[in-house]
């Protein structure tokens, strides 16, 4: 796609949504600022050249989602002689995840989202529609659908993570965002003020759910209590961490639209104890959420959903001063908890994740399940011609598709390199992932502050504009820019 | 158009380079006051033993099967607190110690000290 396409299929986008944002506006900003030029560029053309490699054999990759789909297309970009297998059962695999905050807050419609795998899948490269059913790395091979097997010289497992809905006592399912095979879920989740945005089908219930908020909202009366939205974020680690705040902060954009703010009072129940890791965004965030008058309790972790009576249950934990620690040579901590029960009209639950139990319980696996590998190289660390990206990898950074992006041509480098010699030397000589992830914290109805950081914990954005402040070009970035540079440039493999 | 697009291209890697030069500082060297091996053999080693294994009386998980790589990423969790926006973290005592210990001066460098613990408890 060239870049006067992108910009053409941006300003269309933008057209639909007046009311946030005129088309003058848009175009002077995209064609004026030279941090869009930047964003169109790497889009349209790849910024880092790709050398092709004559080098040959066997990639297995399982998982066909952002990141999977994409290291097939940059390897095949690559190099022509080798052959590539992708194993992926999900036919909406390479859906735009990042979008499901938009349809829960009532900004785009679903069928923004929907991507057909098969549309995807690069020339010359094999997909089996099919599930790995079990990893044999110690012999090179992989098992789909406990008959199929697939030798390999290189294996990158890409297969993303589970939402574990049924973790939480009340609720049911262990499902993955986009796969349409999430009855299961359905059942308790999407429905009677009980909403998700982590799935694609869950995202466009909780838009009807905040509508329903909404509705109830407009009956309120001075003086009767105030309705209560609530927000979890639970005690693993999930795929974009931002998404439980956007949905609260668009929740508030559209009662406060609906000129009925007043009538509902939003929480935040996270189990850590912070609102981000790095300082500067930490802070940033405590003060939009006063600016917006929301309410927040650290430290309580969602355990219990209670349809019938909409009571949500949560493990509030603390310490305390524990006894004198004579290896410390201070006094120890001791851990406290205490359920808690909680009213609410709406809640939006992120549900615990997990690695795909295949994974966790297999030799490629961990005790936490997710893969462990070097996080720089991220080659596995007993098996060295395992890679692994995006969700299921084990590195302490943010899992989301502006990870994966990072990684996607670190992997792609090394898994060339390990080819051509022979395994050796990757550690030394190869391309290094620096640990950048990027969280687009959507704040309002066109406002985003663009969180930046790497494994210092230190702010580190691209352009030199504070970081902390929420502004309407990270909306644009964000909104009109993201899909078209994912689907178009990422998915190919280029950007 | 291909030349138009890699003078774009071109531009915004100039920009960039130059914000970076302009606006940054060079990359922050810390420097500790201990060396890795002393920080264990001082302090560490008291709860979590010469190979690793653990004191059973204070429950200390066992991190002698652990891979470098897997150390490094329990110990950038224990240093900043979990490693999700708000998810917090499973090492709430160690988060605690693990400041305390910071504040008597046995800081160290996470990648360093994963490697230490690996090579020493593998001997």
């Amino acid at each position: 796609m060239s870049k006067n396409q992108i910009l053409e299929e941006i300003l269309a986008e933008v057209d639909k949504h007046p009311e946030i944002m005129s088309r003058r506006d848009a175009f002077k900003y995209l064609t004026m600022s030279p941090l869009a030029a930047s964003m169109l560029a790497s889009a349209t053309v790849g910024t880092t050249a790709v050398s092709a490699s004559n080098v040959t054999g066997k990639v297995v990759i399982v998982g066909g989602g952002l990141a999977g789909m994409s290291t097939a297309a940059r390897l095949r970009n690559s190099a022509s002689d080798l052959d590539i297998t992708v194993i992926e059962p999900n036919p909406l695999s390479t859906s735009y995840q990042p979008g499901q905050t938009l349809v829960g807050g009532g900004i785009w419609p679903k069928s923004e989202l929907v991507y057909n795998r098969d549309d995807f899948v690069p020339d010359n490269v094999t997909l089996i529609k099919g599930s790995v059913t079990s990893f044999d790395p110690d012999n090179n091979k992989v098992i789909v659908d406990g008959k199929q097997e697939f030798t390999y010289d290189q294996m990158i497992v890409a297969t993303g993570l589970m939402l574990n809905f049924q973790a939480i006592k009340g609720l049911t399912g262990v499902i993955t965002s986009c796969n349409p095979d999430n009855a299961e879920a359905k059942k308790t989740v999407g429905n009677d003020g009980v909403h998700s945005i982590y799935f694609q089908d869950g995202s466009e219930a909780t838009w009807t759910g905040i509508e329903e908020l909404i509705a109830k909202a407009k009956k309120w009366k001075e003086g009767e209590p105030k309705l209560q939205a609530v927000f979890t974020h639970p005690n693993t680690p999930i795929k974009c961490g931002g998404a439980p705040k956007k949905i609260m902060y668009l929740t508030h954009a559209q009662l406060e639209k609906a000129g009925v703010r007043d009538a509902v009072e939003l929480t935040f129940y996270p189990n850590g104890g912070k609102m981000f890791g790095v300082p500067e965004y930490h802070e940033a965030i405590v003060n939009q959420f006063k600016a917006r008058g929301f309410k927040w309790n650290y430290k309580h972790n969602l355990v219990e959903v209670d349809k019938a009576t909409k009571t949500a249950t949560f493990n509030h934990h603390w310490t305390e001063k524990g006894e004198w620690d004579e290896d410390l040579e201070e006094y120890g901590v001791e851990l406290k908890s205490k359920k808690v029960e909680v009213k609410y009209d709406f809640i939006h639950v992120t549900p615990p994740m997990k690695a795909p139990d295949v994974v966790a319980s297999s030799k490629v696996g961990s005790s936490k399940g997710w893969i462990p590998v070097k996080k720089e190289t991220l080659q596995h660390v007993k098996y060295k011609n395992v890679f692994s990206l995006g969700d299921v990898v084990a590195v302490p950074m943010g899992k989301t598709g502006g990870s994966a992006r990072k990684q996607y041509k670190v992997i792609v480098n090394n898994v060339i390199s390990a080819l051509e010699n022979d395994q050796k030397a990757i550690d030394s000589t190869n391309t290094k992932y620096a640990g950048y992830t990027v969280c687009p914290l959507v704040t309002g109805i066109g406002t985003v502050m663009l969180a930046e950081f790497n494994w210092t914990k230190k702010p580190t954005p691209m352009v030199p504009l504070d970081p902390t402040q929420e502004r309407w070009i990270w909306w644009l970035l964000k909104v009109y820019l993201l899909k078209p540079m994912t689907q178009y440039g990422m998915l190919s493999g280029r950007a | 158009m291909i030349k138009k697009l890699s003078t774009i291209t071109l531009a915004a890697v100039a920009m960039l380079t130059l914000s970076a030069c302009s606006g940054e500082k060079a990359a922050e060297t810390k420097t500790y006051s201990k060396t890795t091996a002393e920080v264990y053999q001082q302090s560490c080693i008291k709860c979590h033993g010469a190979n690793g294994a653990g004191k059973a009386e204070k429950k200390t998980p066992r991190l002698e099967d652990r891979t470098s790589a897997e150390l490094e990423q329990d110990l950038f969790d224990v240093k900043n607190g979990g490693t999700n926006q708000s998810s917090g973290t499973d090492h709430e005592i160690m988060e605690h110690n693990m400041q305390k210990l910071i504040d008597k001066g046995y800081d160290y460098d996470v990648k360093s000290m994963a490697e230490y613990m690996y090579g020493t408890f593998k001997k």
